[in-house]
């Protein structure tokens, strides 16, 4: 009986000890710890941190025809994008100042990517252009006035999925499409669908943008595992290099 | 016979691929390069640029006239020909290359795309 007492006991006393922690844990952790309030059941969350290859081994290259395709998801642009279309010159595209891809293309571009799970972000880095995006799963509030290359990205995940939506990009004379010369403006809304299919992820992307698009358009792809032990290596994007083609234009403008 | 043809087709296809230098995953080849018309020469190689976006060949080739042409060859990104095995080192200053490939549009420029490269002897010009 006293036995049993003294188990009781230190049971108890275990028990407060255990409490302490966990409010001392809750009352001075956050700065150490990355804290979540937009997890959900762990079950609708999918394992997506990785290595991932969306190299030709996995999907078909980019190029005009690729992702967009004609007759099936390429864009119907309105009139302004028609016009700025027609007036595009390959010459100014900002790739060959180094000016890192975004979405839609970084998304398809066939290169490595690195994916990594934290409880209150997803970073995705891109081995194309060194560039690295965090999809936000705090809840935090887009900033008003803030607006990059990459935008601002924010996500929950729901049934398996992590979905993401990214606003606030920069106007970019080829930020839709550089292969067929469609712009993007700062009114573009990307969002993306993550999920497993066995060993691959898979994405479908959709893109808004009633500056220059009739409709929005989607296009789905996959990535397959990087080889193991597989590290992304440095674009270092060299200007000279970038723009040396160039001088191989026939110029449209002078 | 016919199946010989084939294969011998399927073969040679095959062997020109896994030749070829990686083609140029940056940006479309169309607007610098004409793809309806074939540029080939002998040159000793300058300089080859290893680097991202583009690495590049420079290869100087002696024309029938007593002219020197200085020919750049576009070819991919460092990042994808390294995982092929490719180096800055894997072709040096002072070999000989042959290439064909695509010549560039604007007048008076020497770019060539997309172009298979080879050693003078037409042995493939691997890492």
């Amino acid at each position: 009986m006293s036995l049993a007492g003294g188990g009781v006991v230190r049971g108890s006393g275990r028990c407060a000890g255990l409490a302490v922690c966990v409010l001392f844990l809750a009352l001075f952790s956050s700065d150490l710890v990355p804290v979540t309030t937009a997890q959900t059941n762990p079950d609708e969350v999918p394992r997506l941190t990785g290595v991932w290859d969306g190299g030709p081994r996995a999907r078909r290259v980019n190029g005009p025809n690729m992702p967009w395709v004609p007759g099936e998801n390429f864009p119907v642009l309105n009139e302004r994008g028609l016009a700025y279309q027609a007036t595009f010159d390959e010459a100014i595209a900002p790739k060959y100042d180094c000016v890192p891809s975004a979405s839609p293309a970084l998304q398809y571009d066939p290169y490595m990517m690195e994916v990594t799970q934290w409880p209150d972000r997803v970073l995705f880095r891109y081995e194309k252009d060194d560039q690295i995006r965090t999809v936000w799963l705090d809840g935090r509030e887009t900033p008003t006035t803030e607006f990059t290359v990459q935008g601002f990205s924010t996500g929950h995940y729901e049934d398996g999925a992590l979905l993401v939506e990214t606003t606030n990009f920069v106007f970019d004379i080829a930020g839709f499409d550089d292969y067929n010369g469609i712009p993007s403006s700062q009114q573009k809304r990307v969002t993306e669908r993550y999920w497993r299919d066995g060993d691959d992820l898979r994405m479908t992307l959709t893109v808004e943008d009633p500056m220059f698009l009739r409709e929005p358009v989607s296009y789905t792809t996959r990535w397959l595992p990087g080889a193991e032990g597989y590290q992304l290596q440095a674009y270092n994007c060299d200007p000279f290099e970038a723009g040396h083609p160039r001088k191989y234009l026939v110029p449209k403008y002078r | 016979m016919k199946a010989l043809l084939w294969i011998s087709g399927a073969t040679l296809a095959v062997t020109i691929l896994i030749m070829s230098v990686p083609a140029v995953a940056h940006h479309a080849s169309g607007p610098f390069y004409d793809s309806e018309k074939r540029v080939e020469a002998v040159g000793t190689v300058t300089k080859f640029v290893f680097r991202n976006p583009h690495s590049f060949l420079y290869l100087d080739s002696a024309n029938a006239d007593g002219t020197t042409t200085a020919w750049e060859v576009e070819m991919g990104t460092a990042v994808m020909m390294s995982r092929r095995g490719w180096t800055p080192d894997t072709i040096q200053a002072g070999d000989e290359v042959k290439f064909v490939g695509q010549p560039s549009r604007a007048p008076g420029t020497f770019g060539v795309c997309c172009a298979e490269l080879t050693r003078p002897d037409g042995s493939p010009l691997r890492p």
